[in-house]
């Protein structure tokens, strides 16, 4: 949805993944703002990033809040990435004739283990083993993404990899871009790295 | 709020079911000329094959967003029960979650029955489905299995009519597959006949088809079980790929944070004992 | 609780077994939200039609029964997603109906009525009638007629009246008829069939009609074809036929 513009990327790692995305917020082609968060940390092992009308990605980041913590309440634990995932895909599909304009970029460890997952607005869920995009300049992205990607990357050549998709694909996105979020997630912790972007 | 009649009947019915809140804003949205964005297809080539004794069932792993492929390799052969499968065409979230609420309703009716699903009740609960639905879900079926009453293929319509044939193909890429089924199929055909036609059938749509690609996906039923052939061939796997490093410090960090694991930090914390003087 | 017993999809929900019932005037058509996924990106669109059974069906009533006969082709716009398809289905033992229009609606129409009959059959301990099974097809028909396409032809055979035709077109109107034919290709042999039918004729006399007739209808019309089924139903039981698509009795008299 070209409205409020984000670009969202997560990838797979040796043990860890990374998610990242830009941080403006505007209004078609009139920008607000440079600090918006689009990626939430949902647990210690699950983060999603948010994508399309940032009204709906504020109002389903609330839904999220409350379902985990509802869980956790309930039942001891963390949601896992793969039932973050599934909470999400129903939630989506609840809203099948009237969908909320987000697309979500799921990433985390499952039992230690890379688990990416994306979802279209109606919550069909994508999962694969590399990397998964969303928001406007995907296109500009899969092709760098394609060619650059190789399995089992140590965090901090993937942090290094993930940010140069994310960078090269806002710079041809008028409505993303003006600075990036990175996290990488390890066993031990994450890392949140802002980056320089070019600002216009 | 004004809520519809639809809404107040499913709370007062205590069922759940889609919700309507966001469709009047949306449409609101759709009028003012934004763009909505699209909702992933999967145009698709799935096919079903009876042979002697089981059935069949292959797919392509091609899914699609517009003219984007949104992934290359995705599975279109959901399970409903062990001996029953079935393949779907259309909005992927649609014969996602269609499949897995029907999986999931005849898996309590085995538990009450005690008995093995039949393929005939999965067809007929998905027809009632999907013709409540009047084919706003759009979801296009190969059903499969075997039961009983032996091996049985369906196919059903986002409409919710079904049609029960030896060989079935359906999505965008049906006719390429219907093509090769057409010239090649035989009845009474053994185990490694029927895999080679859906071979070839999944592999027209594949070629010639754009909204068909990637892999081509297998299952087969029989009564000794299921057998699952994911990527049972892979004629379209890159070859040739990059193997460069961006070298540490590439991009230009303006800050950096490090957060342990709220697990794994202990929050110590300073007691001394009451004193009594 | 607050919703409307005319629509159909409502009675469905609340009280499945029931559906007919309390359906008094006003036909809204159902709501719905956008439908999001709807391009115009597509050469396949065809695909996305829903399968209409453009069609050729007939019945004709004979001394001590009636036959039954289709052609056999299911279509998703110019798609034929089934050659050999069973348009003659049966609701009851010695009760078959021939279906045309929309494949979903006739065929969940049909699945309710032959549900009916079932309940009917066990209540009153007795076969249903033909004009019994032709009457809950109307009454369905016509309280849904703005949710449905179907125009439908009941026939069978009772003890009461022995063998009888029941012409439902879209609508809901329910007329007896001595023969009876429908669907897209029945408009090509209106003639044929004012000239070939004339009452009284044998079995084997009304076999050839409907042979005859549908053979020149799947000729003419596209959206028929394929084979010619057939269902012969007397006192005795039925007989099913079958004529191959290259056998068909096509030509002069």
């Amino acid at each position: 949805m070209q409205y409020n513009g984000a670009a969202v990327i997560a990838m797979a790692g040796k043990d860890c993944i990374a998610i990242a995305s830009d941080r403006r917020y505007g209004l078609r082609n009139q920008t607000i703002g440079c600090e918006m968060q689009k990626t939430f940390q949902i647990n210690d092992t699950t983060f999603v990033g948010l994508t399309g009308l940032m009204s709906d990605a504020q109002t389903l980041e609330q839904k999220f809040r409350f379902r985990t913590n509802m869980y956790r309440l309930r039942e001891e634990r963390d949601m896992s990435p793969r039932v973050f995932s599934n909470m999400v895909s129903s939630l989506l599909y609840e809203k099948r004739f009237g969908p909320y304009f987000c697309e979500p970029v799921i990433a985390g460890l499952e039992n230690g283990k890379p688990y990416l997952c994306g979802m279209d607005l109606l919550g069909a869920q994508v999962y694969t083993d590399d990397f998964i995009l969303a928001g406007d300049c995907t296109e500009a992205m899969y092709g760098l993404c394609e060619s650059m990607y190789r399995p089992d990357l140590e965090p901090d050549e993937l942090f290094e990899l993930v940010s140069q998709c994310l960078l090269s694909g806002v710079d041809r996105d008028c409505l993303a871009g003006w600075g990036c979020t990175v996290h990488v997630l390890t066993p031990q912790g994450v890392t949140t790295r802002h980056l320089k972007g070019r600002m216009d | 709020m004004r809520r519809s009649s639809g809404d107040k009947l499913r709370d007062a019915l205590g069922l759940g079911g889609f919700s309507f809140d966001n469709a009047r804003r949306n449409q609101v949205l759709a009028l003012k000329g934004h763009m909505i964005p699209k909702a992933r297809k999967t145009g698709t080539t799935i096919v079903g094959v009876i042979y002697e004794g089981g059935v069949v069932l292959g797919a392509d792993t091609r899914a699609t967003e517009g003219d984007t492929v949104a992934d290359k390799n995705c599975e279109k052969i959901h399970y409903i029960a062990d001996n029953i499968w079935c393949c779907g065409a259309g909005t992927s979230a649609d014969t996602e979650s269609t499949t897995a609420l029907i999986s999931s309703q005849l898996e309590l009716h085995r538990m009450s029955t005690g008995k093995q699903p039949r393929v005939v009740t999965a067809c007929t609960m998905l027809k009632r489905m999907l013709f409540r639905y009047q084919g706003h879900v759009s979801a296009a079926l190969v059903l499969g299995g075997v039961d009983c009453t032996g091996p049985s293929l369906y196919t059903v319509y986002p409409h919710g009519s079904t049609d029960s044939l030896p060989y079935v193909t359906m999505g965008s890429g049906s006719l390429a597959a219907m093509a090769v089924f057409e010239s090649e199929y035989k009845s009474k055909m053994t185990l490694e006949e029927a895999k080679a036609l859906v071979h070839a059938a999944i592999m027209a749509g594949i070629n010639n088809d754009l909204g068909s690609g990637g892999s081509v996906d297998m299952m087969v039923i029989n009564k000794d079980g299921n057998t699952p052939l994911r990527n049972y061939d892979r004629p379209n796997l890159r070859k040739f790929r990059q193997d460069y490093i961006f070298p540490r410090g590439t991009a230009t960090i303006l800050s950096e944070k490090f957060t342990p694991l709220s697990s794994l930090v202990t929050i110590e914390t300073e007691t001394s004992a009451m004193q009594v003087s | 609780m607050d919703f409307d017993r005319s629509r159909f999809v409502d009675r469905e929900l609340l009280d499945p077994a029931r559906v007919m019932e309390g359906a008094h005037g006003g036909y809204g058509r159902s709501h719905g939200g956008i439908h999001v996924e709807n391009g115009t990106d597509n050469s396949l669109d065809f695909l996305k039609n829903p399968v209409d059974l453009g069609t050729s069906i007939m019945a004709v009533a004979f001394k001590g029964g009636v036959i039954l006969g289709a052609d056999s082709r299911t279509s998703t716009g110019v798609y034929i997603a089934n050659r050999v398809s069973d348009k003659v289905t049966s609701v009851d033992e010695k009760i078959y109906v021939c279906r045309s229009g929309s494949a979903a609606d006739t065929q969940a129409i049909s699945d309710y009525v032959t549900y009916y009959l079932d309940m009917h059959r066990t209540q009153y301990g007795k076969p249903p009638k033909v004009q019994t099974a032709a009457s809950y097809f109307r009454e369905l028909c016509y309280h849904n007629k703005n949710n449905l396409t179907a125009g439908i032809i009941v026939a069978g055979w009772d003890a009461a009246k022995g063998g009888q035709v029941f012409s439902i077109p879209v609508g809901g109107a329910l007329l007896e008829r001595p023969y009876a034919i429908g669907g897209s290709g029945s408009t090509y042999i209106y003639g044929f069939c004012d000239a070939y039918f004339k009452p009284g004729m044998t079995r084997e006399q009304c076999e050839e009609f409907v042979a005859k007739a549908l053979s020149h209808a799947m000729a003419r019309d596209g959206s028929s074809g394929g084979v010619i089924r057939m269902a012969i139903i007397d006192e005795n039981g039925v007989e099913r036929k079958f004529i191959p698509g290259n056998k068909l009795p096509y030509g002069p008299l």
